[in-house]
């Protein structure tokens, strides 16, 4: 990691260790809004990160907004932080308008909007925070094809739903509502990309929440005492802890190759990769941790259910583990590669580099 | 949590993968070796680890004047991978060129580090690991093979077991005892030494592997000399010596890759049957591969980097995962296509099964137990 990243970093712990709490998220599960978090991170340009400064942005990359975002899922912090440095992100790739306001986006292309002559029309369900945020992002389709659009969700009919965490995932219908900005057609490449992008965003969120899960864990055998000792001092416990630490060690691994190979632009399989293997990790992290727990794991009085229940959310938000297994396939398929030449594609290619099978 | 650094492949790395991967290829096509599973410890091959050494490839990280290439860590991870990744048989001069030769730059005497590594260079000289006995396994402390002073070096009595390749090796780096056991602290009066095989009194006794083959063998010895300058590093040191190894010995690519010409062969089964849903399977073999190699990567950058940083832990955390996951392989396999085991099949994919079933109980159990390694985690954890 950059000095930089590290001090970013830093700060956003920091912050998020003094302002969020257990409290704050049930406030905002129960349907009210954190604002003074959100102004907090506003001030400090952290909804600026990644967006160029040109166009108005604090500059850094999308390593350094992706390690923040890992940090507001540690953190479970109840604000649309995500949806909104997003949203901007997107605007930017498609070479549209950065908006400064509250923002979230809608990027499952099965439900993109209609576009013609200017205005949005349909209804799409489970949008991040919509009731909370002034703008969307949002897939739409003319006829030409597939464009990003932003429009203000004043125009919008919002009805209000919640996930399995208690998050804002609303349902917003467009009925000819005016659109702020419309990008040019997007190709396939482009949409794809998109579709990669808002997976990172959800490995990030689920890693931190990952990490905390694994601390909570850790720290609760140490402090729990039973038959007159703590209980990581059994055998079997033990087996828990190392299993829940190797899924961690793998997230975070798994989470910096991806932010990594982002930075770098290699439009490789590393989301693909993560996206496959997170499914199996959240299957043991979050059985562990509550076996781990017992009774008072269960409890909405502890704090655990507040990232379990975030992750058993999120892994189902964007495009789907079955997406990225058929993608995996599909490329093994029309690879004419070894598994191995697969695996470990050179930066450059060159006809040299085809291996026998 | 730890975090382990991330690494980029050079460009001059990614040509050294390339030459490695082109000249495994002519030579396998030329027949000089066939493709197995488990390669780097059963597949003992000396005329292949002497073209290895004319290659320039063992002792890659070596100093020159030593015959090495002064090659990072790094380099030398990407010229394993190749090997196991095609299933080449290097297990004749593994333990001398992973383990011994670092042992020896890093404790040894000038004048072992002259004789030995050149020899070893060449994939003419080969050693042997000789830890465990019939009755210390998992506890290696209490061992009792012992070697009592006399002039001019130590007389070993003993024995050793599961040593592999004991019979094709020319040395054994020994563990034993140098001053009696003391139930408080277990750990001192072992030392180092390094046995001449061919020595009078010893006697190296073949036990059959559950194949049949002859893998791994007893080592007896009786009243065997070792003279003063086969001492490595000092008398009494020889526990913490042995630790220093392990974290190049735990989470190196061949805790991950036992059974990838395995995987290799199931993938490219269910292209020639067109198989898109076994593809599918087969994508979170994929996925568990890239995440392992993540984790070991970083192991051997921290390792590369060499700031002092603790790795003990991560690395017995990739070799307790990495051996579970290359263990799982044939289980996996052959839920996805259908195969029949055996070990002179026609079909590639039913050899690489029969020997991924037949060796994968051992993954688990060489170089230290999963349970033990996960003992080993839990404190480091606990710890933290
Ligand atoms: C293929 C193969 C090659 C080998 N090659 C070599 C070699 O070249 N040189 C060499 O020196 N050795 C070699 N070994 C031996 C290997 O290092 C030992 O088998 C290993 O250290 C375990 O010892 P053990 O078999 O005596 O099992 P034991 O220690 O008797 O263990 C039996 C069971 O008890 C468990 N157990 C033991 N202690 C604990 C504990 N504290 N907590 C929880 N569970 C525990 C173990 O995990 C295991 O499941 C080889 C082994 C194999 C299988």
């Amino acid at each position: 990691m950059s000095e930089m990243r590290d001090m970013i970093v830093d700060v956003v712990e920091r912050m998020l260790k003094e302002k969020v709490d257990k409290d704050l998220v049930d406030t905002v599960e129960q349907g009210h809004w954190a604002p003074e978090l959100w102004d907090l991170f506003k001030e400090n340009r952290m909804t600026a990160v990644a967006i160029t400064e040109e166009n108005g942005g604090a500059g850094g990359d999308i390593e350094d907004l992706l390690n923040i975002v890992r940090l507001t899922g540690k953190y479970a912090a109840p604000i649309p932080f995500t949806e909104t440095t997003f949203a901007n992100y997107l605007l930017e790739f498609t070479n549209l308008q950065v908006i400064e306001d509250l923002a979230t986006y809608m990027l499952c292309p099965d439900q993109a909007f209609t576009l013609e002559n200017g205005k949005l029309t349909g209804e799409a369900i489970h949008i991040p925070w919509a009731r909370h945020t002034k703008n969307l992002v949002t897939l739409a389709r003319s006829k030409d094809g597939t464009h990003l659009v932003e429009i203000n969700l004043s125009q919008a009919e919002i009805k209000e739903a919640t996930n399995l965490a208690g998050e804002p995932r609303d349902t917003v219908r467009f009925q000819h509502s005016t659109t702020s900005q419309v990008s040019a057609v997007l190709s396939p490449d482009k949409i794809r990309t998109i579709t990669t992008l808002h997976t990172a965003f959800q490995l990030a969120l689920m890693t931190g929440a990952i990490d905390k899960i694994n601390d909570l864990t850790v720290q609760y055998t140490k402090e729990r005492e039973q038959f007159g000792r703590p209980i990581h001092r059994f055998q079997l416990v033990q087996q828990h802890i190392v299993h829940l630490a190797g899924e961690t060690a793998i997230a975070l691994a798994a989470f910096n190759n991806v932010t990594e190979a982002l930075l770098m632009n290699k439009q490789n399989s590393e989301v693909a990769y993560a996206s496959i293997r997170f499914e199996e990790i959240i299957q043991t992290v979050t059985t562990i941790a509550h076996q781990v727990h017992a009774a008072i794991g269960t409890t909405h009085e502890h704090s655990l259910h507040q990232f379990t229940r975030r992750l058993w959310s999120w892994r189902d938000e964007g495009a789907s583990t079955s997406y990225w297994t058929n993608l995996v396939a599909t490329q093994l398929m029309e690879s004419g590669d070894s598994l191995w030449g697969y695996l470990t594609p050179f930066s450059k290619s060159s006809p040299l580099l085809k291996v026998e099978g | 949590m730890f975090h382990l650094p991330t690494v980029q492949f050079t460009q001059e790395q990614e040509q050294f993968r390339l030459d490695v991967r082109t000249f495994l290829q002519e030579e396998l096509v030329k027949g000089t070796f066939t493709s197995k599973c488990d390669s780097w410890l059963s597949g003992d091959d000396p005329e292949f680890s002497k073209l290895i050494g004319q290659k320039g490839w063992i002792g890659l990280t070596w100093p020159k004047k030593y015959g090495g290439q002064e090659r990072s860590t790094i380099d030398r991870y990407i010229l394993t991978e190749e090997f196991l990744a095609v299933g080449a048989p290097v297990a004749a001069h593994w333990f001398a060129d992973r383990q011994t030769g670092p042992l020896l730059l890093r404790y040894g005497t000038e004048e072992q580090r002259e004789y030995f590594l050149p020899k070893i260079v060449k994939g003419e000289c080969y050693f042997g690991i000789g830890l465990s006995e019939p009755n210390s396994g998992s506890d290696l402390a209490s061992v009792s093979t012992r070697a009592e002073k006399v002039e001019g070096g130590w007389i070993v009595n003993g024995q050793k077991i599961w040593t592999s390749n004991a019979h094709l090796c020319h040395y054994m780096v020994t563990l034993v005892r140098t001053s009696p056991f003391d139930g408080k602290s277990k750990h001192a009066g072992l030392s180092q030494l390094i046995v001449d095989l061919h020595a009078e009194g010893v006697t190296v006794v073949p036990i059959k592997f559950l194949t049949g083959e002859h893998h791994y063998n007893e080592v007896f010895f009786e009243n065997v000399f070792v003279p003063d300058n086969m001492v490595v590093g000092e008398i009494g040191n020889g526990w913490a010596q042995g630790l220093a190894e392990l974290a190049f010995e735990r989470s190196g690519p061949e805790r991950i890759l036992s059974t990838f010409p395995l995987i290799d062969e199931l993938i490219q089964e269910l292209k020639r049957q067109n198989n898109l849903e076994g593809l599918k399977q087969a994508s979170k073999i994929v996925a568990r591969l890239w995440s392992l190699r993540n984790l070991s990567l970083g192991v051997a950058q921290l390792l590369e980097s060499g700031n002092g940083e603790d790795v003990s832990i991560p690395a017995a955390l990739v070799k307790a995962l990495g051996t579970k996951f290359e263990q799982s392989i044939p289980e996996i396999t052959r839920l996805i296509v259908q195969t029949y085991p055996t070990l002179d099949a026609h079909r590639k994919i039913d050899r690489f099964m029969a020997e991924s079933i037949l060796h994968a109980p051992g993954f688990t159990i060489r170089g230290g137990t999963s349970e033990v390694l996960y003992g080993v985690v839990a404190k480091g954890v606990i710890a933290q």
